[in-house]
């Protein structure tokens, strides 16, 4: 048979043809629940009414304003990103329910930013419906370190660093700065503050005053006026508070009208400054010369890439949301997301994204100032903090004007300056 | 003609013949319905504690929630400590309820109306400080409580939510026949007497402490029971399974039910799961404001009580039997 030049080159434009066709759209994913041609959906539970909510209910937002952003450039591997988001009040028989609904009803792909210890236990336990159905459940929302147990919770991924890591690196730099002076505490009586306790321990450092109170799971905690006597009466300089928000404000107010001025260090969960704010019970700048501790930049650091391209993005696609560290978490959420879908292929499964994480996770882009730690053994998140001093208006600032990140692990190692380099933000904010 | 009678000997037949029908119904379903179904059985056990104790002994409690805490977290500790077999766990649950509810009926037989329904109350407020304390129940993430794998004769991949329903639907039956023919029985009418006037109960030679003790126990174990149930279904216990509001839950649905009867606390305990469903549809159709989604199952819980209070104070069951007795007595005439 002869091949003439004019068939030749029809055969080739053909052939051309069908392989860009095939590199452009997306493969029909293979009998994978929640995926299709054109969409991946994403669920997620998390309180968005009721006493925990302030704050918190702000995140499914920013999640679905960054997906909004990468679908509006295209999407992740020609597929649009969407998040179906339900309201579980903090209530873990409500987050099952939601979870049941989310995988059975919305058919989704994979769960999201679940957030609560007690709630991501029971959706994600033995009998819990991401396990029951095999489903993937993405950096959730928790310090809990149990949750990066890769032999419990197989299928769930840790995005925050643990309790324990926070109150090492806050035993360290107490220790390195405050040698000598009394020392307090106000904690959370409850596994959250006890995880801080025993990560203190580690670190070796005992505290000269001890003030538990009651934990936030019968409704707003609440520290009376006589917790602030006790810490003066101990005599005080220095006061850690590892607890809520609400416990936070309740503290800064009771200590004002009690004129007691000790040095505060705030946990990054107490130490929210928009929720603190948004209550309206004290003034913000109460806050004002308090020590604080973030895993993420201040998100009043404009000139940082990714709370700058976060900024963008939330006036754009979240417009009328004041940006604050909830909405930082949100799309850091969300960004993480976004990698994983990429690295997981256009033949995306829910075994291939688990494997996509733990291969490539450790090297995805992150706004987070500490490395993340994924890999085939291990679903720990990130892994550091840095601490700051809040202004009169609330916003974290690094001390010196320069971030010092601290690294850990929720085990016995050591407390470490970090020498890590983030990675640069992927051009336009989009995975790579 | 002769008229039927429910005796406990058809009433058993009766109640098998109801279990047949749910276990048929629920596989036209999905694992949702299925799962809220088991959630509706396990408030048809919480609901006739309430029932038995307030409806039938006169005595308050406001914090009932506390004694499925007691019975979930007696199970799990049994299950995760010893390995035994779910049914023994169960039972522990149930044992470890009723031991709680008997020392609290040990002061209950002291207390009265309001003073009552504090200290219970108090209970209920308490559980998650208590939990705090001991760290073998696991503080507030809490424990699992993992019932394994459905049975094999169920087959491969039987969905274990329909598992789950299929055993409260088991529990919720033998309870309500159980609880049924002890309240037709010599204790459910002392217990009705000294509701109506324990002076003269006493008169008549019943033991007050005794009656109301033993009331309280079955009560608390009955919580215990349901408190297995919500553990097995969710897998876990932590206080916020059982918090405050379960308690007020528990109490809205006896009243809705009608606290004087068991007849309706089917009625109760579908309210309390169908209310969130119908507000979240509502809100959702009305444009899902943060104001109206937060509100509007509160709004509708609190209309229906005053509802039920000015038209149906007896709950619908026996305001259904009371008017019907009334046309009876008419036709007679």
């Amino acid at each position: 048979m002869q091949i003439n030049r004019r068939k030749l080159f029809s055969a080739s434009a053909v052939i051309a043809a069908v392989a860009l066709a095939a590199s452009v759209m997306p493969a029909q994913a293979a009998n994978e629940v929640g995926v299709t041609a054109t969409s991946i959906k994403f669920g997620m539970t998390s309180p968005k009414t009721g006493a925990a909510a302030p704050g918190y209910e702000k995140i499914p937002g920013a999640i679905k304003a960054y997906f909004d952003y990468v679908n509006a450039n295209g999407g992740i591997n020609g597929r649009k990103l969407t998040l179906v988001s339900r309201d579980d009040q903090y209530v873990p028989a409500t987050a099952v329910q939601n979870a049941i609904k989310l995988i059975g009803t919305d058919k989704v792909f994979a769960l999201l930013g679940t957030l609560g210890t007690a709630s991501t236990k029971a959706i994600t336990g033995p009998a819990g419906p991401a396990t029951v159905y095999k489903v993937p459940t993405l950096f959730v929302n928790t310090g809990f370190s149990g949750f990066a147990d890769k032999k419990k919770y197989p299928n769930s991924f840790a995005l925050l660093p643990s309790y324990v890591m926070e109150a090492k690196i806050m035993a360290k730099y107490i220790k390195d700065k405050y040698a000598g002076k009394k020392i307090g505490i106000v904690y959370q009586d409850d596994d959250f503050g006890k995880d801080a306790l025993a990560g203190f321990k580690t670190a070796g450092l005992t505290f000269d005053t001890y003030v538990p109170y009651a934990s936030l799971s019968q409704g707003v905690a609440t520290v009376p006026p006589t917790w602030i006597q006790k810490l003066k009466t101990a005599g005080a300089e220095v006061v850690v508070m590892f607890g809520v928000s609400s416990a936070t404000t309740a503290l800064l107010g009771n200590a004002y009208a009690g004129s007691y001025k000790p040095q505060w260090i705030l946990g990054s969960v107490g130490g929210d400054a928009t929720t603190i704010a948004s209550s309206k019970k004290i003034p913000i700048a109460l806050l004002g010369g308090a020590k604080g501790l973030s895993f993420a930049p201040s998100p009043i650091d404009s000139k940082d890439e990714y709370i700058a391209k976060f900024m963008e993005i939330n006036t754009k696609y979240n417009p009328g949301v004041a940006f604050d560290n909830n909405i930082v978490a949100g799309m850091t959420t969300a960004f993480i997301t976004a990698q994983a879908v990429k690295a997981a292929g256009v033949n995306i499964t829910r075994k291939g994204l688990v494997a996509a994480i733990e291969k490539s996770g450790a090297s995805f882009a992150t706004p987070t100032l500490a490395p993340l730690a994924y890999s085939a053994t291990s679903h720990v998140g990130a892994t550091g903090y840095w601490i700051g001093t809040y202004d009169a208006t609330g916003g974290l600032n690094p001390d010196g004007g320069k971030y010092t990140v601290y690294t850990t692990d929720s085990g016995t190692g050591a407390v470490v300056e970090s020498t890590w380099k983030r990675p640069a933000m992927p051009e336009n904010g989009l995975p790579k | 003609m002769h008229k039927f009678k429910l005796n406990p000997v058809n009433s058993f037949f009766a109640f098998i013949a109801l279990g047949l029908i749910l276990v048929f119904v629920s596989g036209k379903f999905d694992d949702l319905v299925v799962y809220q179904g088991a959630t509706v059985m396990m408030f048809v056990i919480a609901i006739s504690s309430i029932t038995l104790l307030t409806g039938y002994s006169g005595q308050v409690s406001l914090g009932h929630g506390a004694f499925l805490g007691v019975g979930g977290y007696a199970a799990a500790v049994t299950r995760n400590n010893y390995n035994l077999p779910i049914i023994v766990c169960i039972v522990i649950g149930v044992l470890a309820a009723a031991i709680a509810g008997a020392l609290i009926g040990l002061s209950a037989a002291r207390l009265s109306g309001p003073y009552l329904a504090g200290s219970t109350l108090a209970l209920a407020v308490g559980l998650p400080s208590i939990v705090n304390r001991f760290d073998s129940l696991g503080g507030e993430q809490g424990l699992f409580f993992d019932v394994g794998a459905p049975p094999a004769f169920l087959g491969e991949g039987f969905s274990p939510y329909r598992w789950f329903f299929y055993a409260a639907t088991l529990a919720m039956l033998v309870s309500l026949w159980g609880l049924r023919n002890v309240l037709n029985s010599r204790y459910g009418r002392t217990w009705r007497a000294v509701r109506g006037n324990d002076v003269a109960a006493q008169l008549s030679g019943v033991n007050i402490a005794r009656s109301k003790i033993l009331a309280f126990t079955l009560s608390a174990g009955l919580a215990g029971l349901a408190g297995v149930i919500l553990a097995m279904t969710l897998g876990t216990v932590s206080p916020g399974v059982y918090p405050l509001a379960l308690s007020f839950s528990l109490a809205t649905g006896a009243v809705l039910s009608g606290i004087n009867t068991l007849g309706g606390v089917m009625i109760g305990a579908v309210t309390l799961v169908a209310i969130p469903e119908i507000a979240d549809s509502i809100s959702h159709r009305l444009g899902g404001s943060e104001v109206l989604t937060t509100n509007l199952p509160g709004i509708l819980v609190s209309a229906l009580l005053i509802l039920t209070v000015l038209f149906v104070p007896n709950g619908p069951v026996e305001q259904m039997r009371n008017t019907r007795n009334k046309k009876r007595v008419h036709a007679q005439r």
